[in-house]
């Protein structure tokens, strides 16, 4: 629900409460005065009535007009003088209306009379009515004016706030887009603007320090991995002394190894996240491909890994260093974590290439096979090699797709 | 063979200077940035081994005055950074070669070789060792004179041996060298053994003495001793 709509939903219920509460006020308040006037007429005739009574001895003649009656009747107590709502019967239109009546009592000669007054309300009801019908209208008009003012004002005074919104969706940590400044003069969207903004240029400053440290300690790291392979070079041309100390160098120079590819593939990606591989041009994927697959068939036929192609021609635009890493951990994928006399299916056509590998019988979590550092159960690579085609992927605009499917490992790239 | 190493950092330095030297050349080395330009102004190497950055300048700074002046040295830029613009402009600059930090020592002096032999024979390009005669141009191996047929990889292997005469190769350096590092599984020691056996082989049906000798498991020397 949008804020707007729970606003108005709000306001609207509030709306039609203060509407009713304030028609029924006014109506009573209203009809309370004018009962005030009728009896003050009553009183008015009452005055008459006395008067005549006492300058002509005698009671006034009985009177039935229109929207006033007298009557008189012997009484034998005084009647407590009292005012009182009463029906009043219109003989000409021949119907019911409310009235007003004033009781009291009157000497004549020494006898006493019972009078009433009664007095017609009908025309003092229909203005009551009126004045609440009109005031109501008026509520009414006020209120959906409010309402569409409100919606027109309002949209447009959130303007800004939208416009922050959809910068804040398009930012993206590594475009290295600041989100841009909004011009407003409402404090609260221009707090908020410039906090967001500090906040995001903030995060790529972060972000880069990270990608910086990243490259950086990857290429610190290249020295002292270099002095331990040139000292170890040096020293085994001393002479080892027994076949021992040949498998414990040997088991040195492995993880020497793993720990320059691991050193490298982090630099790579650190290179890639950095845009220092911006150079493009068009290269012949086809080519490119069995070239990538010469390196490796001697690991697919120690492995007894059948491996069938349908390569056409295609051309692809990255750049020149980058497609034989993408190519090279591709297939070193499909060979590692294939199964012994398993397969590995690959299809280049123009913006289209894909490579199956058969492996384990159930499928990997595509949610976390590009993360970096995931590795498969009893895997002996980086766990960087998946996220390097990803990131490689992501920099040139190619689409990365993993699927399952009759027992193949798919990786589909589209460009 | 004479060769200037410049390179700043000193365990490195030393590392490249002991293993070239141990091979029979000459080292010299130059840890800054005018230390090396005063010796190439004085003296005349088969190769200088170049380390970019460098304290005072870079090493593309030298490489331009090497050019400038028209000497004739060798280079090879031995670079922490693989990036392109850098191997691009330092071949553009005249650099013979380019190798990235870190490589094994064998390597260094295989492609210190390589350097020297494109330049020093011109015309010739042979390589002998004993009654090995290789053809650089044509990739041809023969055995007094009998040609034998080697696959890709066993002659890259062969020339990198040869290269590395005297020397204990580790298996890991030759899986490097034939296979880039690319391909990090302990498969690659299985080839290179069937590499080697099949070198082994096909050298000793022509006629070749065995120089091939296993070294504690962890790799190989060829060596007529």
């Amino acid at each position: 629900m949008k804020l707007m709509s729970k606003y108005n939903r709000i306001g609207l219920w509030f709306a039609v409460a203060a509407m009713v509460i304030t028609g029924l006020v006014y109506y009573f308040t209203i009809s309370y005065i004018l009962n005030g006037q009728v009896d003050q007429d009553l009183v008015t005739e009452e005055k008459e009535v006395l008067d005549y009574v006492k300058s002509n001895g005698r009671l006034p003649a009985v009177l039935d007009l229109e929207n006033l009656k007298i009557s008189f009747e012997p009484s034998v107590a005084p009647v407590k003088r009292a005012f009182r709502d009463a029906a009043f019967f219109d003989k000409r239109e021949n119907e019911t209306e409310s009235g007003r009546q004033l009781t009291s009592s009157v000497v004549v000669q020494g006898k006493l009379y019972r009078f009433s007054i009664i007095e017609s309300k009908a025309e003092t009801d229909d203005l009551a009515w009126l004045i609440f019908e009109v005031t109501l209208m008026i509520i009414a008009v006020l209120l959906t004016g409010l309402f569409v003012l409100n919606r027109l004002v309002v949209r447009q005074l959130w303007q800004p706030f939208y416009a922050i919104l959809s910068e804040i969706t398009r930012f993206n940590l590594t475009d290295q887009n600041n989100i841009s400044k909004i011009n407003t003069r409402i404090d609260e969207f221009r707090l908020m603007n410039d906090e967001i903004t500090s906040m995001s240029s903030r995060v790529i400053r972060d972000y880069q320090d990270l990608k910086n440290f990243t490259e950086n300690a990857a290429h610190e790291l290249m020295t002292p991995l270099s002095l331990v392979n040139f000292k170890m070079d040096n020293l085994v041309q001393e002479g080892l002394v027994s076949d021992r100390q040949g498998v414990l160098v040997e088991e040195i120079y492995q993880t020497l190894a793993k720990m320059k590819k691991l050193n490298k593939s982090m630099l790579m990606l650190a290179r890639i996240e950095n845009r220092l591989f911006d150079e493009r041009e068009s290269i012949d994927l086809a080519n490119a491909m069995c070239d990538a697959l010469k390196q490796f068939e001697e690991l697919f036929r120690k492995r007894g890994i059948n491996v069938s192609t349908a390569i056409g021609s295609a051309e692809i635009v990255i750049n020149a260093d980058v497609l034989p890493v993408l190519l090279n951990n591709l297939l070193s994928n499909a060979a590692s974590h294939n199964c012994q006399n398993g397969k590995i299916l690959i299809t280049v056509s123009q913006g289209y290439m894909s490579i199956a590998n058969t492996g384990t019988n159930k499928p990997l979590d595509a949610g976390a096979v590009f993360q970096r550092f995931y590795k498969a159960a009893g895997s002996e690579g980086t766990g960087l090699g998946l996220t390097l085609i990803k990131e490689i992927c992501d920099t040139f605009g190619i689409i990365l797709r993993y699927d399952f499917h009759q027992g193949l490992h798919i990786f589909e790239l589209t460009f | 063979m004479k060769i200037l190493i410049i390179e700043d950092e000193p365990g490195l330095r030393e590392g490249m200077r002991d293993y070239l030297t141990d091979a029979g050349n000459i080292c010299e080395t130059a840890s800054g940035f005018y230390e090396a330009i005063q010796k190439i102004q004085l003296y005349r190497y088969d190769c200088i081994i170049l380390d970019i950055m460098l304290p005072g300048g870079s090493g593309l700074q030298v490489l331009e005055m090497l050019k400038h002046d028209k000497l004739p040295d060798g280079v090879l830029i031995v670079s922490a950074k693989n990036a392109l613009p850098d191997r691009l402009s330092g071949l553009k600059l005249g650099a013979d070669d380019y190798l990235t930090k870190p490589f094994h020592l064998s390597e260094l002096l295989a492609r210190v070789e390589a350097i020297v032999r494109r330049r020093a024979f011109d015309g010739s390009p042979f390589l002998e060792f004993n009654e090995i005669r290789i053809d650089l141009d044509g990739k041809q191996v023969s055995v007094k004179g009998k040609a034998v047929r080697l696959s890709r990889r066993d002659y890259m292997l062969l020339l990198y041996l040869i290269a590395n005469k005297s020397k204990i190769v580790s298996k890991n350096a030759i899986a490097e060298h034939l296979w880039g590092d690319d391909i990090d599984m302990a498969d690659r020691y299985d080839f290179i053994y069937t590499h080697i056996k099949n070198l082994r082989r096909k050298l000793m049906d022509a006629g070749c003495k065995d120089y091939i000798q296993s070294a504690y498991g962890m790799g190989y020397k060829f060596s007529d001793k």
